[in-house]
């Protein structure tokens, strides 16, 4: 595997506080940590606090001369960190089914799609809850859109280990979904 | 199984080298195993972003529809204001006051006239002091007069027949007698 063969997607000049820049990477990626936080447990209010916290740090750490090398990693880190602190009971929290028992909010029109998308959803949800907490960190980070390089520097684990780790946990999902395909399919016949 | 069967998610990913990436395509276009591992792996993900994409969705604040709580309030705000005017629309009892004169003879001096009646209206004050003023000017006060006939008074024959004495009687506001004044 290649750490550096794929530049990051933010190949940005040298970063200055309050700089038009940080805009420029506040809204890129406020969306995906977003994403990233709530699907690691945290609500809705608590994610935008976090989100707000880590580009607060971010102010401190360009203002104080800090390293720039893979800054959406170093954002990702904060976040994630940030998230860990903030959650009093993260275990509990993070055993409990990420869905939370909220509905999804279905993209399909008819009825049937509907509930049939949610019925997959849910299913993928208690999928995600059979996976290891590294294994299921690797995957929504990477669905977040993080390289390797950078899912390892936010988990604190090597690239190579990441690209297991994912790799790993995709075919634990694929089997699970197939199984349960295939388990549908033979109901329905 | 294939080698590359490890690699075949990072391979998605873009993860490889570009010597290991190309590997790994010529053997995906021959290997029917492979491209349907590669089609699954497409999948999963497409699912777990769409999953991604509910659990932000489903955390979101549900925005508050305003139309149908302003017309809730609307509607009880109304329904406030009819009872409130009903409730204070109280028809007046108004009683013009009286000024009794008595020219039947009385047992004693001592005559207690009769309380006035004011009319109630329910007019709330706007202030304590306002209040009170208006309170001391309530006409329990006013002057009765009473007509006293001179037999009551004097013995028989020592005044002439016909004769009266007029009386101004003030009320204190608990009832008792404040002032009586003779006039004639």
């Amino acid at each position: 595997m290649s750490d550096d063969s794929v530049p990051l997607a933010l190949p940005l000049p040298r970063l200055a506080a309050g700089s038009a820049e940080v805009a420029a990477l506040y809204r890129q990626l406020r969306k995906p940590l977003l994403r990233y936080l709530a699907c690691l447990g945290l609500t809705s209010d608590e994610a935008q606090d976090v989100v707000q916290d880590t580009f607060l740090s971010l102010q401190r750490h360009l203002a104080s001369g800090g390293d720039q090398e893979n800054i959406r990693g170093w954002v990702f880190r904060v976040a994630h960190n940030l998230a860990r602190n903030r959650q009093t009971s993260y275990h509990r929290r993070y055993g409990e089914t990420l869905d939370g028992g909220k509905d999804f909010p279905a993209q399909v029109a008819t009825p049937e799609q509907v509930v049939l998308e949610k019925e997959k959803l849910r299913r993928f949800a208690a999928a995600i809850h059979l996976l290891a907490k590294s294994e299921r960190e690797c995957l929504l980070l990477r669905a977040a859109g993080l390289r390797y390089r950078e899912i390892g520097e936010v988990l604190g684990i090597a690239t190579s280990t990441v690209g297991d780790t994912v790799e790993r946990a995709m075919k634990k999902l694929a089997e699970k979904c197939n199984v349960r395909c295939s388990r549908q399919t033979r109901r329905l016949a | 199984m294939c080698d590359v069967q490890g690699k075949l998610v990072a391979w998605l990913d873009r993860e490889l080298t570009p010597e290991e990436a190309g590997a790994v395509e010529r053997h995906v276009e021959g290997c029917h195993e492979c491209r349907r591992l590669v089609a699954t792996y497409e999948r999963v993900s497409q699912t777990l972003d769409a999953y991604c994409d509910g659990v932000m969705a489903a955390k979101a604040p549900r925005q508050t529809r305003w139309v149908p709580v302003l017309a809730g309030a609307l509607i009880a705000a109304t329904a406030v204001c009819v009872a409130f005017v009903r409730t204070r629309v109280v028809p007046p009892a108004v009683v013009e006051p009286t000024i009794p004169v008595a020219s039947a003879p009385l047992p004693g001096p001592h005559v207690a006239g009769p309380v006035l009646h004011k009319p109630t209206i329910r007019r709330p004050h706007p202030a304590p002091h306002i209040r009170e003023l208006a309170r001391q000017e309530q006409p329990m006060d006013a002057a009765i007069q009473i007509a006293i006939p001179a037999e009551a008074m004097f013995p028989p024959g020592a005044v002439p027949d016909g004769i009266n004495f007029i009386v101004d009687l003030r009320i204190a506001p608990d009832g008792s007698v404040k002032q009586v004044s003779l006039r004639q």
